[in-house]
């Protein structure tokens, strides 16, 4: 027995050691929370920089009043156009009596005035606008001719200060030229720019319609301009014609007739017109706005019922184009007067009778806004070119100056997920396209093809690596000797150590190739090794006891190391054979012809040969650990009971192993959606929706590698692909939790002892 | 080596056995039993003899041509210190040693005259036989019911109604069908230690052995549950013959009929177990249930 008076061990310490000992103690468990917590703070940081970067995709747009105003005009005119320059500083109003009144739109006072100079004894009959960009503006005359106006602005510095000066050109001249040689008066007209010619459409009082160009010639000699007129006439259907709209590349004539009809031309033989189609597009409605869509090709229609619709050409079975209906936006209630769409987006405005604002976005499929303006009918409406602002014009005559905020208007759900009919595509698709040289693009974000390619490469490598890894996680944990596992087992795990970018310019650069000319001898693989093993096993067996003996129990699975090469050499050496015999010299030919199979060379094969081998170590590795650590008393009980080695491994291990096993898939799974450079280098990166094993893909970790260093800070595209990487991030959290949770709930049910 | 064991021991260690009474035992023919030290050792049908019987672990000999008879319907008791190999004896009646390489045995080990060491012999059936129980209880990780119908459906192809029946006649055996009857469907896991080594041996019991060996089945439960284990194996004994591994020398004295005690992988003495605890003939023996080593 102790003392009361000794001091107990912990007491006879040298107090100095003690409180050195506590405060490594605490420094441990703080320096651990430490990390802990930094890591999780940093996921979440992740997480929410990605969310802070995408959210402004999904902000509402917002408009806001900046100024309303009265302009001077003549008693007799009316406005017929409105139009904004690009710093949004000043406007310009077309009236009809020919005065072009430029002002300044944040208080409506005039900065300059022209007024045409109209023929004597002619006056102004019919007034259109050319694509917005180019400034064209056309004015049909009552004696059958046209004048064509151009607005431009120069900007100059003086002062160091921003002058915008508006001015105004005549591309044809100050006098108007011939378009009806009849010198009946026009109806309605239309003028685009096209290269160096300017292609003029007119319809006449009398129902003529009549296409006519001016082709610029310049002398070599005197640099005198001269213009070469070529006019056509164009047979047309039926009688009035309410509006003509000319494309702005001429290939196309659109007449937009009484009782919402629809004359389509093809105009590009200039010299040959020819009437595609004549359409019925809204139910004896008549349309009262037609705009192009930036990039001339799909055509806006509203109608006196306030309904929108888009429709473009769209090539049919016989190859033959045809206006289609497209899609329809959320109606007005009362007839729309002007739609004004964006110069360099698919979204456009649109004004009613009621004086109420639409915005809209025609790929993304949206209602962006809806606001009312006034409580008058709107008559004019302006964009402007950057679509930060609008300019309308209601029936009693004020002006309205409003700021939109609307930034991405692309991104819906229906544009990241759902089909979308896109210009000049046959029928709905998915797809990613995400810019082009062009600036009348429409780009195409759809996140479902490479949410799809992401997960397709990641099932044909697990498709590959699950069975391998596992079977091989069970031989080497149940059957292989001991000294042989801890040569076999580190193996594996260095495999994991090998740089992915290696292992994907191998699979680019030569596996890719191998596949494609041994296609036949890599499924031939597939065919002959099972059986060429079991053959092996079978051979084993019957062997004599002194050779079957000379191998220590547990290391028979090395000699099938020879077996499996000898199998690959015959399978790939006899594959050219069999392609020649069966498959008329090449499989690839064979599939393409006979099955309708494309191969692209880079395809799902390849990556998930390459994928695979990236992810076998780390599924084989989690899966070993768990079955190894399966206690041995579970098995002998199993034994003991009569069950077979591999009815232990199945119904006990297995079972047992299970939470391990499933962790280790879904790791795999993890790495392979998350895997960048070998999708990257294997994969072709074509952004296509096919399952087909010969097909490529685009992964979202691929697209955002690839087009990350192409995109404007800021713009819509760079927000969707961070908007990808955040789906990418939700993938792979969505697998690790799954995981965790499944894990967790067979931990639970099948907790060893 | 035994010489430098003091031999000044008291011949018999008081608070230490109760014999049992003689009337209990059943006398049954006498058979061919082998003698140990020119004593016949059994007196009853022998179940499994075991003739010349020596075991290696790799190069290492763990039991050195052991010749025994364990008699059918009894209880046999192995006792001796750890590494003796008695529980490497009792292993090689069902050959579970087999799972690891390296291990291997000579002579011959008959069950009902069939040498189980040839190696024609089908160890699943005879796995069926001869069934085990383990130290540390070893239930699977599924409900109770499985764990008892998982050694059955190796064996035999019952319909559901069959196998209602055996789960519940093989937990009524071991005694455990009260405490388990509602929670049929629970993980054997959840089970306490005691009621999870009755489960292993309901396992065992379940697929209807004839032969049970028990390696330490109760060393690593309380009191109380090895109580209820000990009266077990007193019922079963009835059925079943039993093998019975231990350390406890008061439990071999109490369960037993008969008692083997081994050392340094030779069996030194076998015998009644009243005579291996009252009368032991080697020195060896006393001084080990007299507590000197072990």
């Amino acid at each position: 027995m102790i003392e009361p008076t000794t001091p107990k061990p912990w007491q006879r310490l040298n107090p100095r050691l003690l409180l050195w000992r506590l405060g490594w103690d605490r420094v441990a468990r703080h320096g651990i929370a430490f990390g802990g917590i930094s890591i999780i703070l940093a996921i979440v940081l992740i997480f929410f920089y990605l969310a802070y970067v995408v959210a402004p995709l999904f902000k509402p747009a917002r408009t806001e009043a900046v100024a309303t105003y009265v302009l001077p005009q003549h008693a007799e005119a009316r406005s017929v156009f409105l139009a904004m320059e690009e710093q949004d500083e000043i406007g310009l109003r077309v009236s009809s009596d020919g005065l072009l009144l430029f002002f300044k739109l944040a208080d409506g006072s005039v900065v300059k005035q022209s007024q045409l100079h109209i023929p004597h004894g002619t006056s102004i009959t019919a007034f259109n606008s050319g694509e917005p960009a180019h400034g064209l503006m056309v004015f049909g005359l009552s004696n059958g001719n046209a004048l064509v106006v151009r607005h431009h602005y120069d900007v100059s510095y003086p002062d160091n200060k921003r002058l915008i000066s508006p001015e105004v050109d005549y591309p044809l001249g100050e006098k108007p030229v011939r378009v009806d040689d009849k010198h009946k008066p026009l109806h309605q007209v239309a003028v685009q720019e096209n290269g160096d010619a300017l292609v003029l459409a007119a319809s006449t009082d009398d129902h003529r319609l009549l296409l006519v160009s001016f082709e610029k010639q310049t002398s070599f000699l005197s640099e005198e301009v001269t213009f070469a007129r070529q006019a056509t006439s164009l047979e047309h259907p039926v009688g009035n014609i309410n509006q003509l709209l000319l494309d702005k590349d001429v290939r196309e004539l659109y007449t937009v007739n009484e009782g919402g009809e629809l004359s389509y031309f093809d105009v590009s033989d200039r010299s040959n017109p020819v009437l595609v189609q004549h359409i019925e597009v809204a139910k004896g409605r008549n349309i009262t706005a037609a705009r192009f869509l930036a990039g001339g090709i799909s055509l806006l229609l509203a109608t006196e019922r306030g309904r929108i619709m888009q429709w473009f050409p769209v090539r049919d079975e016989s190859g033959k184009e045809r206006l289609t209906f497209i899609r329809e936006f959320e109606p007005h209630r009362s007839a729309i007067t002007q739609l004004a769409p964006e110069y360099n987006r698919k979204g456009f405005l649109a004004v009613d009778a009621d004086g109420q604002l639409g915005i809209y976005h025609s790929t993304a499929h949206v209602t962006v806004l809806k606001k009312r303006i006034t409580d008058k009918a709107i008559d004019q409406l302006a964009i402007s070119p950057r679509a930060n602002a609008l300019l309308a014009e209601d029936a009693s005559g004020r002006m309205f100056f409003w700021r939109i905020e609307n930034e991405h208007p692309e991104v819906s759900w229906s544009s990241l997920w759902g089909k979308v009919w896109y210009e000049s595509y046959q029928q709905p698709e998915y797809l990613w396209q995400s810019s082009s040289a062009s600036n009348d693009f429409e780009p195409k974000f759809s996140l479902t093809p490479i949410s799809f390619g992401t997960l397709k490469a990641a099932f044909y490598a697990m498709l590959l690596a699950v069975p391998l890894s596992i079977m091989g996680a069970m031989f080497t944990a149940q059957f292989m000797a001991p000294r042989m596992r801890r040569v076999v087992k580190p193996s594996i795990e260095i495999m994991e150590a090998l740089p992915t970018v290696i292992l994907g310019f191998l699979a680019g650069l030569w596996l890719a190739p191998f596949v494609e000319t041994n296609l036949l001898g890599i499924f031939s693989l597939l065919l002959i090794i099972p059986p060429a093993v079991i053959l092996a096993a079978y051979a084993w067996q019957r062997a004599p006891a002194n050779i079957r003996h000379s191998v220590p129990d547990g290391w028979e699975a090395a000699l099938l190391i020879p077996v499996v090469i000898l199998a690959s050499v015959v399978a790939l050496e006899l594959s050219p054979w069999l392609e020649v015999q069966f498959f008329g010299g090449s499989l690839r030919t064979w599939l393409s012809q006979n099955l309708g199979v494309d191969y692209d060379q880079r395809n799902a094969l390849v990556v998930g040969i390459a994928m695979g081998f990236a992810v076998i170590p780390t599924i084989f590795s989690i899966a070993e650990d768990a079955l190894f650590a399966v206690p041995k008393h579970l098995v002998q009980g199993s034994l003991a009971l009569g069950a077979t080695p591999w009815q232990t491994l199945v119904r006990v291990v297995i079972l047992t192993a299970s939470p391990g096993i499933f962790s280790a898939v879904m790791i795999g799974l993890g790495r392979a959606v998350g895997e960048t450079m070998i999708v990257l280098m294997a994969t072709g990166n074509t952004p296509v929706m096919d399952f087909s094993i010969f097909q490529g893909m685009r992964t979202l970790s691929a697209n955002v590698a690839v087009e990350m260093p192409e995109s404007e800070l800021g713009s819509t595209h760079y927000r969707v692909l961070f908007l990808a990487a955040l789906v990418l991030f939700v993938f792979t959290f969505v697998f690790n939790t799954v995981a965790e949770i499944v894990r967790q709930r067979l931990r639970r049910k099948y907790s060893s002892l | 080596m035994f010489e430098n064991i003091k031999s000044s021991l008291p011949r018999k260690v008081p608070n230490m056995y109760i014999p049992p009474e003689p009337s209990q035992r059943k006398s049954s023919p006498v058979m061919n039993t082998p003698e140990l030290n020119g004593q016949p050792v059994v007196e009853s049908v022998a179940k499994i003899s075991v003739r010349n019987l020596s075991f290696f672990y790799g190069r290492h000999q763990a039991l050195h041509d052991i010749t025994l008879d364990i008699p059918e319907k009894r209880v046999t008791a192995f006792i001796g210190p750890s590494g003796c190999g008695k529980s490497t004896l009792l292993r090689c009646y069902n050959r579970v040693y087999e799972m690891y390489p390296g291990h291997s045995a000579t002579g011959e080990i008959l069950i009902d005259g069939t040498n189980i060491l040839a190696r024609s012999m089908d160890l699943n059936r005879l796995r069926a036989k001869v069934g085990m129980v383990f130290q540390k209880p070893t239930p699977f990780p599924m409900s109770i019911y499985d764990n008892i119908a998982f050694g059955v459906r190796m064996h035999e192809r019952l319909s559901r109604v069959e196998m209602n029946d055996r789960v519940e006649w093989a937990l009524r055996k071991a005694a455990l069908w009260d405490e388990v009857k509602d929670k049929l469907k629970d993980s054997g896991t959840a089970l306490s230690g005691g009621q999870q080594q009755r489960l292993c041996i309901a396992r065992g019991i379940a697929v209807k052995p004839e032969v049970l060996l028990l390696d330490e089945p109760a060393s690593a439960l309380d009191p109380i549950s090895t109580l209820k284990i000990e009266e077990l194996i007193n019922e079963l004994k009835s059925d079943y013959t039993i093998v019975i591994v231990t350390h406890n020398m008061q439990q071999a004295a109490r369960i037993s009929d008969y008692t083997a005690f081994l050392y340094l992988g030779k069996l030194i003495e076998y015998d009644d177990t009243n005579v291996i605890f009252t009368t032991p003939r080697h020195k060896e023996t006393e001084d080990y249930i007299t507590g000197r080593y072990g």
